[in-house]
């Protein structure tokens, strides 16, 4: 039995179990008497929301990876680095588990976390009761590994903090890293927009006819 | 309490906890994601590895974490070096979001844990409790001390061949740090703490919200 049935719903915050009040079923939203949060049967503009984010961090991606995340000056000259570049450096010089560290967090997360988000997005939009659990697992991979994407951004903050020898040497930030900041904020809100309520309404309702 | 309903929060499915409680992880009979966990004794724990987590945080922000040493020239960083260089640089937002990420967030954390469990762990609830495990829940997701740490072991990796390396003080209790918090964060359930600040509620020593209509 789902809880939006019998007109209820979770706080989102603290979990406390709320009465909506039966007026007007287009927009309920009632206060948690514990907490005080809004209470909505599901998040509001759920897929909205995390569409437009997704594109958005697609958008930034896109900068992320074509401008170089950092400028090493030497002596010798100013050396950029884009995060591809990163993760060939480090394969050509024999340190394959930082290689793949930095192509897993780097590349594969935020690439496969929006194809994830855009997949389950289309398939709540098309209403697809198949495979609950497996796109719910889907979802929660997201909400786990998103933050891992920040390795590279830490990278290059240390790298700065550590080679600053004015003239002789020093690395600079480039503007990759700030869009590949941007992606992984932006997906991180895009995966707390998504109700991953919405994967199991088709399925439920299907069971109350 | 009468019959204990709960709503599980990823597919909305109602279920009857019976009471009392048994030790363990409550599963949603639908779905399998975890409802809430019933662990006895976890704010004693929580409140323990949160004054261990405070001291090794201000003992890892206070000395070097990593010294750099090329031709006779060293530098050392800690936490904050690469904000100040950053924010020389005029890279604001990077310098803001590596701050908010690795100090303040998980300080806030850290922080709000001890000032809720320690009265917690006495018999008392903070009458501002409620707006404190707010503000906890929403800054959670945001301190990422754990990748910061993966951050440091590829950029030793990175720099290794460039000059020397060294282990500053505070790398051990960073890694410490880490450790205990990834032990505070599995024991974490917020619901044996709602449920106290609901009995503060009906006491009347807690902050109590009015209900309101939409």
């Amino acid at each position: 039995m789902r809880a939006i049935d019998r007109n209820l719903g979770s706080c989102p915050v603290c979990h406390q179990l709320v009465h909506f009040p039966k007026r007007d079923p287009e927009h309920v939203a009632a206060y948690c008497p514990r907490c005080g949060s809004e209470v909505f049967p599901r998040k509001r503009s759920s897929l909205e929301y995390t569409l437009a984010l997704t594109l958005a961090s697609i958008v930034f991606y896109i900068p992320a990876n074509l401008l170089p995340m950092m400028h090493v000056h030497t002596f010798a000259g100013t050396q950029s680095d884009t995060i591809m570049s990163g993760v060939i450096y480090f394969l050509e010089t024999g340190s394959y588990l930082i290689g793949f560290v930095i192509f897993v967090a780097s590349i594969f997360v935020p690439v496969l976390k929006m194809l994830i988000l855009l997949y389950l997005v289309h398939s709540v939009r098309t209403g697809k009761s198949r495979f609950p659990k497996e796109r719910q697992r889907l979802y929660l991979l997201t909400e786990i590994i998103g933050r891992w994407s920040m390795v590279d951004v830490f990278v290059v903050s240390i790298m700065i903090a550590l080679v600053h020898f004015g003239g002789l040497s020093s690395i600079e930030a480039g503007t990759g890293a700030v869009f590949f900041l941007l992606v992984v904020i932006v997906t991180m809100l895009a995966a707390m927009a998504f109700d991953p309520r919405l994967i199991w309404d088709p399925t439920k309702e299907h069971h109350a006819h | 309490m009468e019959a204990h309903i709960v709503c599980c929060h990823e597919c909305d499915e109602l279920s009857t906890i019976p009471r009392p409680l048994r030790p363990g992880r409550y599963k949603c009979p639908n779905c399998g994601h975890t409802l809430f966990r019933h662990r006895p004794g976890m704010i004693e724990k929580l409140y323990a590895m949160s004054v261990a987590a405070l001291i090794l945080f201000l003992v890892t922000n206070y000395f070097p974490f990593l010294s750099f040493e090329v031709f006779g020239n060293s530098t050392d960083a800690n936490f904050t070096t690469a904000v100040q260089y950053l924010y020389e640089e005029q890279d604001y937002l990077l310098a803001v979001a590596l701050l908010m990420t690795t100090v303040v967030i998980p300080f806030a954390q850290i922080f709000l844990l001890l000032l809720l469990l320690g009265p917690l762990y006495h018999g008392r609830v903070p009458y501002y409790a409620p707006e404190m495990m707010k503000v906890l829940e929403a800054i959670t997701p945001w301190a990422m001390l754990d990748v910061f740490l993966v951050g440091v072991l590829v950029s030793i990796v990175k720099l290794v061949k460039m000059g020397t390396i060294i282990p500053g003080t505070s790398l051990w209790a960073f890694a410490s740090l880490i450790l205990i918090l990834a032990y505070a964060q599995s024991i974490y359930d917020p619901h044996p703490i709602w449920e106290k600040i609901e009995e503060g509620q009906n006491e009347g020593r807690v902050k109590r919200y009015v209900e309101r209509d939409a």
